[in-house]
């Protein structure tokens, strides 16, 4: 066993996380090895030293307001209705008849939701032959100026004791443009918010490039600000091209900022999209030297379900140094 | 007067009544849209979730909004539980997650670690908080461990936010590393990597502090 091996192993077994075989054997290394030995005791004095810091039980004032606060947002909620909490019903009888092959039971539930929903339209357009309906925007169209915005969202509602006034506060949504810079702050921060929140691939995709080729090219890519952005769009982003663009936004960075070498680590071992590990291979290698990296690229090398990626882990591995 | 006493106290029985139900029953009364069996599955939970958003984020508040955040996701996606894990599972990955994204999005306060945030939003120096009282302790010994705690703290705060959730979840929270991974969407081998990461930076970080 080589020290390195020993160093990981010695993690796994301080947390109990080792297997019996294993252990037998880090005891073997450990016996005759007194660098490692001193590595288990910096182990036991972390454990020592954490515990200064203890988990405490929350106090009974923080557990109350927690709970009222929780109470007054459930009862805030609109309540299901019927045919929504039969919906659910129904999808929970269909998983949980999944694995049996009953096909007069699913017939059943399946017909007995189609036949309630079908009621449930029937009387819909019955309600609405002689009722007159009053859609929300209806309401809103003649209340509210159009110059105002679109309602985003209703905060409140409050009604006079004893009277028909009601007030109610709502926030609307006004659309607005603005030209600037790509060095403008307030430019870059809408382009930050709009790497999170757009719900468009297309919108995350230009922001999240634009701030990219900023960190590139040197402008301004503080840790803090933009670097953390395309660190969560590598990480979390549901498209691979977008996180591959934040990919190559971090490369600049990988040698001087450790939080941005972890995120690149992060994505070799789990980045879906094989492009974007294979990338990450690359720009890890300049850095190879630390230890964490070499860990995970022989992991990768050893584990990767893709072919060419274990491929490229173990060249890159096979030109580092035998010794550091 | 037994029988009066109970009708003077329906909710009360009620609860009772709850609190005593199989919990996989309570799920799928909450799941059917009752709120007194959803009302019994948070207080069966609410201090595991308090306990971990408390610690790991040390800040009243924060956890506060993580409990709030993490039972109405429970109600909202509740009718989603398959029973393929254990209600416990299904709940503390919610708040793991939660935590998680409050990491990303706090600023580190490196500059002043001994301060921390209490439910108002209110800072408190964590050294003026000794009490006089605990003079006939060792009152040397007390504050040495408070700013141990705190030096703790700050090289906890240096991790990235998924080796601090790891680290949290392994050394704290006792937690296996296969849990850890199926809780944070990822392998037990990336968790056993982020956990080794996370020891060796916090044992350099804490270094001068064994002397």
């Amino acid at each position: 066993m080589n020290c390195e091996l020993a160093h990981e192993r010695i993690v796994m077994a301080a947390y109990g996380e080792l297997p019996d075989d294993e252990t037998h054997e880090l005891d073997r290394h450990l016996a005759t090895c007194t660098e490692c030995g001193q590595e288990r005791e910096q182990m036991q004095a972390l454990k020592l030293l954490s515990s200064a810091y203890p988990v405490e039980e929350p106090n009974a004032n923080l557990v109350a307001r927690s709970r009222i606060r929780l109470e007054e947002a459930l009862d805030a909620l609109p309540p299901t209705r019927w045919f929504e909490r039969l919906l659910q019903k129904l999808r929970n009888n269909a998983a949980s008849l999944q694995s049996a092959p009953i096909a007069a039971s699913l017939l059943l539930v399946i017909g007995g939701g189609v036949g309630s929903l079908g009621g449930y339209f029937v009387a819909q357009n019955h309600t609405a032959r002689t009722t007159p309906t009053t859609s929300i925007a209806d309401v809103s169209n003649k209340a509210v100026d159009p110059s105002e915005g679109e309602v985003a969202n209703i905060s409140s509602i409050e009604r006079q004791p004893n009277s028909e006034f009601v007030e109610v506060r709502y926030n609307t949504l006004v659309p607005r443009v603005v030209h600037g810079s790509l060095d403008d702050q307030y430019i870059r921060r809408l382009l930050m918010l709009a790497s999170e929140n757009a719900s468009s691939v297309g919108i995350r995709g230009s922001s999240v490039g634009l701030l990219a080729s900023e960190c590139r090219a040197g402008h301004e890519c503080q840790p803090e600000g933009i670097r953390d952005v395309l660190m969560v769009s590598l990480r979390y982003d549901r498209n691979a091209g977008v996180r591959q663009k934040a990919l190559e936004g971090l490369q600049p960075y990988v040698a001087e900022d450790v939080h941005v070498r972890d995120a690149m680590l992060e994505a070799l071992l789990s980045d879906p999209d094989p492009h974007i590990r294979t990338e990450a291979i690359s720009i890890l290698e300049p850095v190879e030297a630390d230890t964490s990296v070499r860990q995970v690229l022989r992991s990768v090398a050893s584990s990767d379900h893709n072919p060419r990626i274990r491929l490229a882990s173990r060249e890159v591995l096979s030109r580092v140094p035998a010794f550091q | 007067m037994a029988a009066t006493r109970a009708m003077e106290k329906p909710d009360r029985a009620q609860e009772l009544m709850q609190a005593r139900a199989p919990e996989m029953e309570l799920i799928r009364q909450a799941q059917a849209g009752s709120r007194v069996a959803f009302d019994s599955l948070v207080r069966q939970y609410e201090q595991q979730v308090l306990r971990l958003a408390l610690h790991l984020t040390g800040s009243e508040s924060d956890a506060e909004d993580i409990y709030q955040e993490a039972f109405l996701k429970a109600y909202r996606y509740i009718g989603n539980f398959r029973f393929e894990c254990s209600f416990y599972t299904w709940i503390y990955r919610i708040v793991t997650n939660l935590c998680l994204d409050q990491l990303r999005r706090r600023k580190t306060r490196r500059e002043d670690q001994a301060v921390v945030v209490d439910h108002s939003g209110d800072e408190i120096d964590i050294l003026s908080s000794v009490s006089d009282e605990r003079s006939f302790s060792n009152p040397a010994r007390e504050l040495d461990r408070k700013v141990l705690g705190i030096r703790i703290q700050e090289a906890l705060g240096k991790l990235t936010p998924r080796e601090r959730t790891v680290f949290e979840l392994k050394h704290y929270q006792g937690l296996r590393l296969r849990t850890i991974g199926e809780m944070l969407n990822t392998t037990e081998e990336t968790a056993k990597n982020t956990l080794f990461r996370a020891t060796k930076k916090l044992r350099s970080q804490l270094a001068g502090l064994r002397k």
